[in-house]
């Protein structure tokens, strides 16, 4: 018994070793002089901090505006998907049948099923005739509209657990679809906001292939930047720690807030309808 | 007479979302459909034309399509072998319910949320010939250095190694959930009888997380199809094409050599490679479920 524990315990700390290791090695690098970086044996902590690699980070002429977008297209696709997500998993999750149910959640399931790659090209010629290449609110839309899906399964299973009884007695004294949805049903189901909106803006703010496809110089976000650092051909590792660092960290630090709803969030859309 | 009333205003209720979801996938869908059976190519100003299957006919006579397709099912399979053994192993551990088992599994499932770009980055240094820390490690065991993203073999592993990274939590957090589900009693009854750890493994542990497991292997086998920011980060799909998938590929027909009526047509062939795993997944979800 003894020996299967321990067996057990060393299982998840070499497993916890590699989970977090790589985290751990951007985030040293990313302070670490230049010599520090390619020095041999690797210097796990014998070294002296430095910010110089952030300072280069952030004196890139664009790195102000690729920050800025990256935040404002997480935030914009997030509270699009929490309004319009919202609405409709209040429906699927209320009502067993209704028209459209069927359609509906086959919509959703072809999000997740089919690579995006193949919804990108179309609808890459489709913005360039709209005009919304290249433009914040065209990658607001497009990035709702991806996790749309994420945000519905997820606010579904908030919804389920409001009593129904709550909501009846509610009508019996009058009030409105509307009211109920929004003075009821809205203010108990907020924890549930609160994890899906994070969940989402944690998609959104880890997109790449959306951006590399439908932005240009204006909209670029920060894994867009992150990546263009290996097309240079002078690999220089510094500010390219400092930069994947600035995009982890805010995850790092939403997911210890989010912690409790994290598993339902993460397993969201796999087995549920 | 309640519920007939307000049967209209739930069904309104999802009006935003088919309007957002047609935009980003129904519209989308047949518009590449529509695409696929023209001669669009982004480097040219001339009007294109209706070719019929043409794009098709090119596409599938191409060697890069077979050999991109023979590449994505290579990660796809030695992926899977990977990672659900990996999860199930973890689920496992986790499942005992040791003391500080929240920490850990807060800990292991970290890798799942960062950013893959960041990741692949991380990764890319990592693996890196000379300086990386992974030939330092290996060679302070005595190994050799591997030039990882050099040859095809290495980087198909090192592909698979990151993607294990971050999707093992995947599969060992559905497990787990099946795990829970299992009544406690059975094991009980089990251990009354006289049964071995691993008699209980196959004989209940098993047959009862198969559904699950056939669910994850549906999916695994979609997002092994999507493949596409650590991969395009680590070897952007080389040496020349040897890590190319057919995403990638479809990618690059489109958007680095501008076929984009042709990379349309792949788009459309990999959404009929995507749908007998679709149903099966559907199928196989609603057992679980």
């Amino acid at each position: 018994m003894i020996l299967k524990r321990s067996a057990s315990y060393s299982l998840l700390i070499g497993a916890s070793f590699f989970s977090l290791f790589p985290l751990f090695w951007t985030i040293s690098t990313s302070i670490k002089d230049r010599v520090d970086t390619y020095s041999l044996p690797p210097k796990f902590f014998s070294f002296t901090p430095t910010l110089k690699n952030y300072t280069s980070l952030f004196a890139l002429e664009k790195f102000w505006q690729i920050y800025s977008n990256s935040i404002i297209i997480t935030l914009g696709s997030t509270l699009i998907c929490l309004v319009i997500g919202s609405l409709a998993a209040y429906a699927l999750a209320r009502k067993p049948r209704f028209r459209g149910r069927t359609p509906l959640e086959g919509l959703m399931i072809a999000v997740r099923a089919l690579p995006a790659i193949v919804l990108l090209l179309p609808i890459y010629k489709l913005s360039s005739f709209l005009g919304l290449y290249d433009s914040k609110i065209g990658l607001i839309l497009i990035f709702a509209g991806f996790n749309i899906p994420f945000a519905i399964w997820l606010l579904m299973s908030f919804f389920e657990q409001i009593p129904v009884e709550i909501e009846e007695s509610a009508r019996v004294d009058g009030a409105s679809t509307f009211k109920l949805f929004t003075r009821i049903i809205l203010p108990l189901a907020a924890p549930g906001l609160v994890a899906t909106g994070i969940f989402v803006s944690l998609l959104s703010w880890n997109e790449f292939l959306i951006p590399v496809i439908m932005a240009g110089e204006n909209s670029k976000t920060l894994p867009v930047l992150v990546a263009s650092f290996i097309s240079n051909r002078t690999l220089d590792w510094g500010p390219m720690a400092a930069a994947a660092t600035v995009a982890l960290i805010p995850i790092v630090l939403l997911t210890v807030v989010i912690q409790r709803w994290l598993v339902a969030g993460l397993s969201s859309g796999a087995v549920k309808e | 007479m309640l519920r007939r009333k307000n049967l209209r205003p739930v069904a309104q209720l999802t009006i935003p979302t088919w309007i957002f979801l047609a935009l980003v996938v129904l519209i989308p869908f047949f518009y590449g459909v529509y695409i696929s059976f023209l001669n669009i190519n982004l480097a040219s100003f001339l009007p294109p034309n209706f070719v019929g299957f043409e794009n098709y006919q090119t596409v599938l006579v191409a060697s890069e399509t077979w050999s991109t397709l023979r590449i994505t099912l290579i990660i796809t399979f030695i992926g899977l072998l990977t990672q659900i053994p990996l999860g199930i192993l973890l689920a496992l551990v986790l499942h005992e319910n040791l003391r500080g088992t929240k920490i850990f599994r807060s800990i292991l499932i970290t890798p799942m949320l960062l950013t893959p770009v960041a990741v692949g980055l991380t990764y890319r240094f990592m693996f890196d010939t000379d300086l990386g820390v992974i030939n330092w490690a290996l060679g302070s065991i005595g190994i050799e250095k591997v030039n990882w993203l050099g040859s095809q073999t290495s980087a198909l592993f090192a592909i698979i190694i990151v993607d294990s990274w971050q999707s093992v939590p995947f599969v060992m957090l559905l497990v787990l959930a099946a795990l829970t589900a299992i009544s406690p009693s059975l094991y009980e009854a089990a251990r009354v009888d006289g049964a071995s750890a691993s008699q209980i493994f196959r004989r209940i542990t098993l047959p009862l997380i198969t559904p699950t497991l056939l669910v994850i292997t549906m999916i695994k086998i979609m997002d092994f199809l999507k493949l596409f920011d650590t991969l395009f980060i680590l070897t952007r799909g080389g040496p020349g094409n040897a890590t190319t998938t057919l995403g990638l590929w479809t990618y690059k027909t489109g958007f680095v050599f501008l076929e984009f009526s042709r990379a349309a047509a792949l788009g459309v062939i990999i959404t009929i490679i995507t749908l007998p795993v679709y149903f099966l997944w559907r199928r196989a979800s609603r057992v679980v479920r």
